[in-house]
């Protein structure tokens, strides 16, 4: 539904990361800061670079005499790291054993799959954590999700729509798909854990994933005094599963400690840490398959662990009243007035009575239902009627992604309905 | 807004779409002395590198366990494990086990009685008393 710009997310991804400053706000208090005039300029300069990191700056120079005059202050490379640096990852077997269970090509290196698996919680730095991974795999998930939902189910009404991606794409199937792919979180993070474990830390701070949606003017008052918002609002205002972005206020732990200083005061949210952890990595996981082995392996990837999964989406509806909104969508498409007939009944005048009710148009049978009384046949086969409406499909038809390859055959356009009855 | 929504999570079954291999670990206990371990010590020399390099998916651990019959434990992606005793045996019936092991799925062992299961609703329908064309009595 909202669309991606897949080329501007990940181009900054692929460029090597630089080297990495001792950030962590665990470290902060005890890091040394940086004063424009001070001789120590030079000195902290090279505390910055990350002890373990393969890149080298050219003006590196040790002057342990200034660290040796002031004795608060602490040598980083003493300090633990705040995860496990990459170079690790080519020597962890738990790690191989995910990759290769995944099956995973051999383009997508361990140490990609490795810094997947680590949490902003854990590490601060979004060169080392899986933020901007984590991000782009969302935005894939979400559009693959989105296109095969409106696509295979046309007449799906909005509401519905946003709780089968929700469904099929949200944190919580995320979760349940991390731990059917195996990955178990470590104890705590840290520099000497192996790299095959999801690094979280469920007392600090991280990033939650808000992919879409903008925080809107009421989101206070809406939070507070639940004030309605229109099905139709969500699809520019809110996220992909049609949940209000969370505004400044409803932000309860603005005190804690920064995430990084990349991010703003917004992005520090804590809720189902674990949860959240689980999601991020599969979502890492989706935008690292983009980033090393391209498009269609990604979209192939969404398709077999994601939307390969059954959700019936008969079992989401709730109706109000079917009764009028069948009759209204009879008027709609010029069917004759829709008339509840019964069919059959046994037992009715005993404990247990069963009715059968079927509503026709004409002579066209629209639905059936079977109830304990007369009025509960009657509503049920009007609501099986307005399921056998939206839940028409047209089969297999081609997705707008299909057209992004080269040699793609000319797009048809796809059935689009006018849409729902009652809005 | 006559129609509301209800929030359900999809169900994931394995092999339709993506298959994952239900084994994650395999510890290995052998012993350098003991005469149970005898099978298990020509079997980890001889057979398990191959064994290990065509079943990357799975992790494998070797230690030794001086003066205990090897053991063999499987650890699955729901959490289970399943340790098999291979003490006295040959190497190939030791593969025998580990590719048992390999197969396993982690769950409980249970008796199935349907020879079909499916979380899919039935083509025909469940039969019902009120259609058709009825029983005479």
């Amino acid at each position: 539904m909202k669309r991606v710009r897949l080329e501007r997310l990940s181009s900054q991804l692929l460029a090597a990361p630089p080297a990495r400053t001792i950030s962590a706000s665990r470290f902060a208090s005890r890091a040394p800061r940086a004063s424009t005039s001070s001789p120590r300029l030079r000195t902290t300069a090279c505390l910055q670079i990350r002890c373990q990191s393969t890149t080298v700056s050219p003006d590196l120079i040790y002057e342990d005499e200034f660290i040796q005059e002031d004795p608060e202050e602490v040598d980083p490379r003493t300090l633990p790291l705040p995860s496990p640096p990459p170079s690790r990852a080519q020597y962890s077997a738990k790690l191989a054993a995910l990759h290769a269970r995944l099956s995973l090509s051999p383009r997508l290196p361990l140490e990609t799959l490795a810094r997947a698996l680590i949490d902003p919680s854990a590490d601060s730095n979004t060169k080392f954590n899986n933020t901007n991974l984590a991000y782009l795999g969302a935005s894939l998930l979400q559009y693959h999700t989105s296109e095969f939902l409106v696509t295979r189910y046309p007449r799906l009404p909005l509401a519905i729509t946003f709780a089968a991606m929700k469904g099929y794409a949200g944190p919580e199937v995320l979760q349940r798909v991390a731990r059917a792919w195996g990955v178990e979180a470590a104890a705590a993070p840290g520099e000497e854990v192996d790299p095959g474990y999801l690094q979280f830390d469920p007392l600090r701070p991280t990033v939650e994933m808000k992919k879409g949606g903008y925080v809107r003017a009421e989101s206070a008052e809406i939070a507070r005094f639940k004030w309605r918002r229109g099905m139709s609002s969500r699809v520019t205002y809110d996220n992909a599963f049609g949940e209000m972005v969370p505004g400044q206020a409803s932000v309860s732990n603005m005190h804690m400690a920064a995430v990084s200083n990349e991010h703003n005061e917004r992005e520090k949210i804590l809720r189902d840490a674990a949860q959240n952890a689980h999601a991020n990595f599969v979502r890492a996981v989706v935008g690292a398959i983009y980033l090393h082995c391209g498009r269609e392996n990604a979209k192939s990837f969404v398709k077999s662990h994601f939307l390969s999964r059954t959700l019936d989406l008969s079992n989401l509806f709730e109706f109000k009243v079917p009764t009028r909104e069948l009759a209204r969508l009879c008027a709609r498409e010029d069917f004759e007035a829709p008339v509840a007939r019964l069919e059959s009944e046994t037992g009715r005048m005993s404990r247990t009575p069963v009715f059968v009710v079927g509503i026709y148009s004409g002579k066209d049978k629209l639905g059936e239902g079977a109830g304990s009384s007369l009025d509960e046949a009657r509503v049920i086969a009007a609501q099986n009627a307005l399921k056998s409406w939206y839940l028409y499909s047209p089969g297999e038809v081609a997705l707008p992604s299909d057209t992004f390859a080269e040699d793609a055959a000319p797009w048809k356009p796809v059935y689009i309905d006018i849409g729902e009855i009652i809005s | 807004m006559t129609i509301r929504a209800l929030e359900k999570v999809s169900v994931g079954q394995n092999g339709i779409g993506a298959f994952i291999l239900q084994c994650k670990r395999m510890d290995i206990h052998y012993c350098d002395h003991s005469g149970s371990s005898r099978g298990m010590n020509i079997f980890i020399r001889s057979m398990l590198q191959k064994f290990a390099a065509s079943h990357p998916q799975i992790e494998f651990a070797v230690s030794p366990r001086p003066r205990k019959h090897p053991v063999m434990i499987g650890h699955y992606i729901n959490g289970n494990q399943k340790s098999i005793c291979v003490k006295n045996m040959e190497p190939t019936e030791i593969l025998k086990k580990a590719e048992l092991l390999r197969d396993a799925s982690g769950e409980k062992i249970k008796r199935v009685n349907k020879s079909v299961k499916s979380i899919n609703p039935s083509v025909r329908g469940i039969w019902s008393p009120y259609h058709g064309k009825g029983i005479t009595v």
